[in-house]
C-alpha cells in the first residue's frame, strides 16, 4: 500500500466515523506542539503558519475548552463578544471547516432531511446540518444580523429552537440608511446585547474590556491597510496570502490581540518580500468579489499559471474608519453601517469602483456562490459598471462549500478563457 | 510550414492541418481535416485522429511546426505543444472564415457558449457558457432523438415542413425525456414535438446571447450547427441570418491550427 492510499484510508475512516468526539481528538492531536511543529514546516509563509496555529488553537478552545459558545453570522462586530471571552462558531468558517473535512455531502443531506431547500446557500445548509448532527459544540448564544443577507436569521432561529435557547437568540437589525439616527438605533441594540449577554453569563458588564477590544481592532485595521497596500505591489506574489483564507481572524477574532498580531506578522512579512523583490514578469491584477471555495480546488493555481493574480478582495478591504475607543458602541455601529453591502446596491458598486481605481486592477471575478441572492442579484449592474471603466468581469458560477455543485473542468475552461482574453487585451 | 489543431470535445474529436500560404488574406490553406468520436480514451483518440490527418495531408509528423490542443480534453493531448481554450480557438476559427463576425454561438455536445468579438481589435472580449447541465446542447438533442426514435439528421426537414409545435416545458434532460415519452403515449404528432424541442433549445441559447448583448453578424459553430432545425429556430427568434462555416464542427480545431501557425511564424 502506497503512502497516498494509506492517507486516503485514514481520511475515509475519519469521514465515515466523524462525530464531535473524533473532531476533539483530531484537534488535540494536531495542536500538540510537536505535531504542529512538524505540520508547520509544510507552510510556505510565516503568516500562513500563524494563521493555522491560531485557528487550530481557537478551534481547540471552541471544542475542548470551557468557554461560552456563540454561533454568529459574518458581519457581527465580534469585538463585543470577544471582550466577553466568548468563543465563536461562524457558518462561513464552519461551512469551510466541513468542506475541508470532506463531510459536506453528509451535512447537506442532513439539512435536506430537515426541509432545507437545496437552493439555499450551502454555508448555512452545511452549518445547520453539522449543528444538527452535533458536529459543533452546543451554543450558549446565537447572534446574527440582516446585514447584506438574511440567510442567517432564518437558519439561526431554527437552531435556537433546536437547542432550546430562544431567549438567547439575538437578531441585530441594520437600518437601510447610514445617518445619526441609524447609529443611535444600532448602537442601542449592540449595548443591549452586550449587557444582556453579560447578565446571562452572570458577569459584571466590563466596558473597559470592550474598549480594549476596540483598540485591538484598530490595530488590526492599521496593519490590514498596510497589508492591502503592500499586496497590490508584490509582483512575485505568493498565493498563500489569499485574503479570503483569513475569514476567522479578520471577522471572528476582531478585537483580540491575537488577530492584530497576526496581521502585524503579515504586514512585516509582505513588506520584506516587497523590499527583496526582483523585477519579474508583469501579471494581470484581479479584484475578487464575494467568498471563494473552501474545499481543495485549483482556482488560484490556474490564475497564477495564466499570468493573473488576485490583489484584493471585496470583503477584506478596509471600509470602516478608525474607531473611537471611548465610544465603543457607537463606533462598532458605525463600522457595521459603513459596510458597502448594507442598503442600496449602489453602495457596493461604488465600493468596487473605488477599489478598482485604488488597486489599479485589470479585471475582476465575481464568484457567484449558489443560492446567494445578495451577491448575485447585482451581477448585471456590476458587470456594466466595470465595463464602463473598461474592466472585464468574469461571473464564475460555483459553490464555496459543495464541490459537487462546482464542476472543476467547466470552472477551468471559464477561468482560462477569461485569462486568455485579459492577457490579450 | 505546417501546423495542426486538435479539438477534443465531449462528443467528437477533430484534427485540422494547415499550411501557410500567401495566396489569400487568411495566410493559410487547409491540407486536411478529420472528425471522429472522442470515446473514453482521449490519448488514443487524439493520436489516431492526428495520424489520420497526417496521412490525408500526405506529410509526416516532423513536418508540423506547432500543434495546439483545445476542447475539454485539451490538457490530455501529450503530442500538443500547448493548449488554448475553446473560447479563443472558436473565435480564431470563425474569424479566419468570416472576419466581420461580432457574435459567435458554439453548440457542442455538452457545452454551449456565446462569444463576443470586439469591433476594433477583432479579439474575443467576453463569453458565456451554459451552466452545469447539458440541456440545450447536442447531447440533449441526441437523447430526445432517441426517445422519439427519429434520426437527428431528420430534425431539419421536420422543422421546415411542420407548422405547429408542442411546447416542451421541461428544461432538464431527464424530465424532458419523460415528458416526450408521455406525449408520444398520448398520440401527439412526433413532428410537433420535434419542432417544440428545437424552439426550447433555441430559447436557452438566446437567453445567453441576450445576456451578452447581440451584435450582428452572428456565426453558429459546433456539431449542432449541422442541425438545420436548430439553425432555423435560432434565426427565427433572433431575426437574423446565421453565418455557418463550411464544416462547423471543425471550427475549434481550425482556430487552434490557425493560432499554431501564427505563433510558429512569430517565433
Ligand atoms: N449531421 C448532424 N446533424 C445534426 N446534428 C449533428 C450532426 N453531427 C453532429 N451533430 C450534433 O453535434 C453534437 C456534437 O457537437 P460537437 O462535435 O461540436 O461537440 P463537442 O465539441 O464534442 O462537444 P463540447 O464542445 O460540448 O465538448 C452532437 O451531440 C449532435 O447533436
Ligand atoms: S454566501 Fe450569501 S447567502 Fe450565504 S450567508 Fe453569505 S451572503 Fe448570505
Ligand atoms: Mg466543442
Amino acid at each position: 500500500m502506497g503512502i497516498g492510499s494509506f492517507k486516503q484510508n485514514i481520511i475515509n475512516k475519519i469521514q465515515n466515523n466523524l462525530d464531535i468526539g473524533s473532531i476533539r481528538k483530531i484537534l488535540k492531536f494536531i495542536s500538540n506542539p510537536l505535531v504542529f511543529y512538524i505540520y508547520g514546516l509544510t507552510f510556505k509563509s510565516v503568516s500562513d503558519k500563524y494563521l493555522n496555529k491560531y485557528s487550530l488553537t481557537y478551534m481547540r478552545e471552541v471544542y475542548c475548552g470551557n468557554y461560552p459558545i456563540a454561533y454568529g453570522s459574518l458581519f457581527i462586530p465580534y469585538e463585543l463578544l470577544n471582550s466577553l471571552n466568548i468563543r465563536l462558531v461562524l457558518p462561513e468558517v464552519m461551512g469551510g471547516f466541513t468542506a475541508g473535512l470532506g463531510v459536506t455531502g453528509k451535512t447537506l443531506a442532513d439539512a435536506a432531511n430537515n426541509w432545507y431547500s437545496s437552493d439555499l446557500c450551502t454555508f448555512h445548509r452545511s452549518a445547520s446540518g453539522a449543528a444538527n448532527m452535533d458536529l459543533f459544540p452546543k451554543p450558549d448564544f446565537i447572534i446574527c444580523s440582516n446585514l447584506a443577507c438574511d440567510a442567517a436569521c432564518k437558519s439561526f432561529e431554527d437552531m435556537a429552537k433546536k437547542f432550546k435557547i430562544e431567549d438567547r437568540f439575538y437578531l441585530i437589525d441594520i437600518p437601510y440608511e447610514n445617518d445619526n439616527a441609524a447609529i443611535r438605533y444600532l448602537s442601542g441594540q449592540l449595548e443591549n446585547i452586550f449587557f444582556d449577554i453579560s447578565e446571562k453569563l452572570k458577569i459584571k458588564p466590563d466596558t473597559d474590556n470592550l474598549k480594549k477590544a476596540v483598540s485591538s481592532s484598530n490595530k488590526l485595521r492599521k496593519h490590514l491597510l498596510e497589508v492591502n497596500k503592500t499586496r497590490e505591489r508584490l509582483l512575485d506574489y505568493p498565493q498563500y496570502y489569499n485574503g479570503l483564507s483569513y475569514i476567522l481572524p479578520l471577522f471572528g477574532l476582531a478585537g483580540t490581540e491575537k488577530a492584530a498580531r497576526l496581521y502585524g506578522i503579515m504586514e512585516k512579512e509582505l513588506k520584506i518580500k516587497l523590499k527583496n523583490q526582483l523585477p519579474s514578469r508583469k501579471m494581470k491584477k484581479l479584484l475578487w468579489m464575494h467568498l471563494k471555495p473552501y474545499y481543495r480546488n485549483d482556482i488560484f493555481n490556474i490564475l497564477e499559471e495564466n499570468n493573473c493574480r488576485v490583489v484584493c478582495e471585496e470583503i477584506t478591504d478596509v471600509f470602516w474608519k478608525e474607531m473611537d475607543v471611548q465610544k465603543p458602541f457607537d463606533s462598532l455601529a458605525d463600522k457595521m453601517l459603513s459596510n458597502p453591502l448594507r442598503g442600496n446596491g449602489q453602495n457596493r458598486i461604488n465600493a468596487i469602483l473605488s477599489m478598482a481605481e485604488k488597486y489599479e486592477i485589470d479585471a475582476a471575478i465575481l464568484f457567484s456562490h449558489w443560492g446567494c441572492r445578495q451577491s448575485n442579484g447585482l451581477a448585471r449592474i456590476l458587470k456594466d459598471s466595470l465595463a464602463d471603466k473598461k474592466i472585464p468581469l468574469l461571473i464564475l458560477d460555483g459553490d464555496c462549500v459543495d464541490k459537487n455543485n462546482c464542476p472543476s473542468g467547466q470552472l477551468k475552461t471559464r477561468i482560462e478563457g477569461f485569462a486568455e482574453i485579459i492577457n490579450s487585451l | 510550414m505546417y501546423s495542426c489543431g486538435i479539438d477534443i470535445g465531449s462528443v467528437s474529436t477533430e484534427a485540422v492541418i494547415l499550411k501557410d500560404s500567401d495566396i489569400d488574406e487568411k495566410n493559410f490553406e487547409i491540407c486536411s481535416y478529420i472528425i471522429g468520436r472522442t470515446g473514453s480514451d482521449i490519448k488514443t483518440a487524439s493520436e489516431n485522429i492526428f495520424n489520420d490527418a497526417l496521412s490525408m495531408a500526405k506529410i509526416k509528423k516532423e513536418d508540423i511546426r506547432n500543434i495546439i490542443a483545445t476542447g475539454y480534453g485539451r490538457k490530455n493531448v501529450s503530442l500538443a505543444d500547448r493548449n488554448i481554450t475553446e473560447i479563443t480557438c472558436h473565435a480564431s476559427g470563425v474569424l479566419s472564415v468570416f472576419p466581420e463576425v461580432k457574435t459567435i454561438i458554439d453548440i457542442g455536445g455538452q457545452d454551449s457558449k456565446v462569444i463576443k468579438i470586439d469591433r476594433l481589435t477583432k479579439k474575443p472580449i467576453d463569453f458565456l457558457m451554459n451552466d452545469k447541465c447539458a440541456a440545450g446542447t447536442g447531447r440533449f438533442l441526441e437523447v430526445m432523438a432517441k426517445a422519439l426514435d427519429i434520426e437527428l439528421e431528420a430534425f431539419g426537414k421536420i422543422f421546415a415542413d411542420t407548422n405547429e409545435r408542442i411546447e416542451i416545458t421541461s428544461t432538464c434532460t431527464v424530465f424532458a425525456e419523460s415528458e416526450i415519452v408521455s406525449l408520444i403515449g398520448h398520440g401527439v404528432d412526433k413532428r410537433k414535438i420535434v419542432k417544440g424541442l428545437l424552439y426550447s433549445v433555441a430559447d436557452r441559447i438566446i437567453s445567453m446571447v441576450s445576456r451578452l448583448g447581440i451584435e450582428e453578424p452572428v456565426a453558429l459553430t459546433g456539431g449542432v450547427a449541422k442541425n438545420s432545425g436548430i439553425v432555423g429556430a435560432i434565426e427565427e427568434k433572433l431575426d437574423t441570418r446565421l453565418l455557418i462555416p463550411f464544416e462547423p464542427q471543425i471550427t475549434g480545431a481550425l482556430g487552434a491550427a490557425a493560432l499554431a501557425l501564427k505563433i510558429a511564424k512569430s517565433e
